[in-house]
């Protein structure tokens, strides 16, 4: 029932963002940025990275409050997939850089030591019941389900980088994240 | 009734995994399947639910300040606008010079999106390189090879054919900044046996403009000012 009036509190804030209402920007940016920016920190690892990324992410909320469709999606949902689609954004840009600089040395083979892709993003105690549930449904899941699951949404890995990775078959992969996800989604549900 | 192939595309197409025309032909089956499109908007919630997972941070308080100046740029050109609407000449004439300045912020700031979209798109637009060449003592073969982001204010350098120094000494790279007078600090470089690094950097300080970049060999650990030989340089 909570759960439900903050995606209609979400819904008006939205609907408000769309008519240029910057209070209901902020507070939206209050409500999300938590979650969007410890998204954007684990798939990036850098914290300049992820500042980066949350920034484009809200300047698009901003832009594109308007097109919003609620019926495609709960806000979150969106703000998350924005999130995650602007992050990939700039892994892809970094993995260009580092071609470049493989290209420019004649080494296309080499490994990059990347400082701050090693260090560990803190981890912060958390006191959000709706995360701390997600996290124990997802580590309720058999260990082969999360491991593809993570490695497809944090690691942005494709179904068939994960199989070559974990060495199984690309249908094996396949069924694994969407069972991973069907039990997710029925777990989560209850 | 969906199929398990189906299922399959679904779960693969909210976590944008399908290539281009896959999704293409999945996006036409969803347009003409309501059950599917249930479907699929179940799977993306519980897709999205996986980023509470990721280990709770907020964002500096600083990033909230800088995302609001952000928008407000934005919104300098409708509310000219609105302005605009008195039918005095005078205040037309103002109005229309506040529209004509409203729409300048307006482009800039769209041309600055554009510019930084640009930019994440094509590294080689914000990346200068620079080539170190050896000078006594180091072996004449050893090089090294910077591309440097002045924008990320960070770098990724490779060296090869530098042998590993002795026993309590460490190399140790430099940016020589236009602005600063003495060389800034951008870390101690280890080499591995076959003389090779490929190490990501990011300077002590702030470098204005980089007009080379240097490699000396000094005390183990590094030091806040550089003191020993410089065995690498090159400018871009």
């Amino acid at each position: 029932m909570a759960e439900e009036a903050a995606q209609i509190a979400d819904r008006e804030m939205i609907e408000r963002i769309g008519r240029g209402d910057q209070s209901a920007f902020g507070a939206l940016y209050d409500r999300l940025s938590r979650p969007l920016y410890s998204l954007a920190l684990r798939m990036l690892g850098d914290a300049g990275d992820a500042q980066d990324a949350l920034q484009d992410v809200f300047l698009q909320i901003w832009s594109r409050a308007a097109t919003y469709n609620p019926e495609q999606s709960t806000v979150f949902s969106w703000t998350v997939l924005l999130t995650r689609s602007r992050v990939i954004d700039r892994l892809r840009a970094r993995k260009r850089r580092l071609r470049i600089v493989d290209s420019a040395t004649g080494d296309e083979d080499a490994d990059v030591a990347d400082a701050s892709t090693m260090e560990s993003a803190a981890d912060t105690a958390d006191k959000n019941d709706e995360a701390a549930r997600v996290r124990s449904v997802l580590n309720n899941l058999p260990s082969e389900q999360r491991e593809a699951i993570e490695l497809a949404f944090f690691g942005h890995l494709t179904h068939h980088e994960i199989a070559a990775r974990l060495g199984e078959p690309l249908g094996t992969i396949k069924a694994r994240i969407r069972r991973g996800l069907l039990k997710l989604r029925e777990r989560l549900r209850t | 009734m969906i199929s398990e192939e189906q299922q399959d595309q679904a779960a693969l197409h909210v976590l944008g995994l399908l290539s281009a025309a896959e999704a293409a032909a999945f996006e036409s089956a969803l347009s003409a399947s309501a059950e599917l499109r249930d479907f699929v908007r179940e799977l993306r919630e519980a897709a999205a639910d996986v980023a509470l997972s990721a280990p709770s941070q907020a964002p500096p308080a600083s990033l909230k300040q800088r995302i609001m100046r952000g928008i407000t740029t934005e919104t300098l050109a409708p509310v000219s606008l609105q302005r605009a609407s008195f039918g005095w000449v005078p205040w037309a004439i103002a109005a229309g010079l506040i529209v004509f300045c409203g729409v300048l912020a307006l482009d800039r700031a769209r041309l600055e999106r554009e510019l930084t979209d640009a930019r994440a798109a094509d590294p080689l637009m914000q990346t200068a390189f620079f080539t170190l060449a050896p000078s006594a003592p180091a072996p004449a073969d050893a090089k090294a090879t910077v591309a440097w982001e002045p924008g990320r204010q960070s770098g990724v350098i490779r060296i090869s054919n530098l042998p590993a120094p002795q026993p309590g000494r460490d190399y140790q790279l430099w940016a020589v900044d236009a602005a600063h007078k003495d060389p800034i600090s951008a870390g101690v470089i280890r080499v591995d046996k076959n003389g090779i690094a490929q190490i990501r950097f990011k300077p002590v300080e702030k470098v204005e403009h980089v007009k080379a970049f240097a490699i000396s060999l000094e005390r183990e650990g590094g030091v806040p000012k550089k003191e020993g030989p410089i065995l690498l340089v090159g400018s871009a």
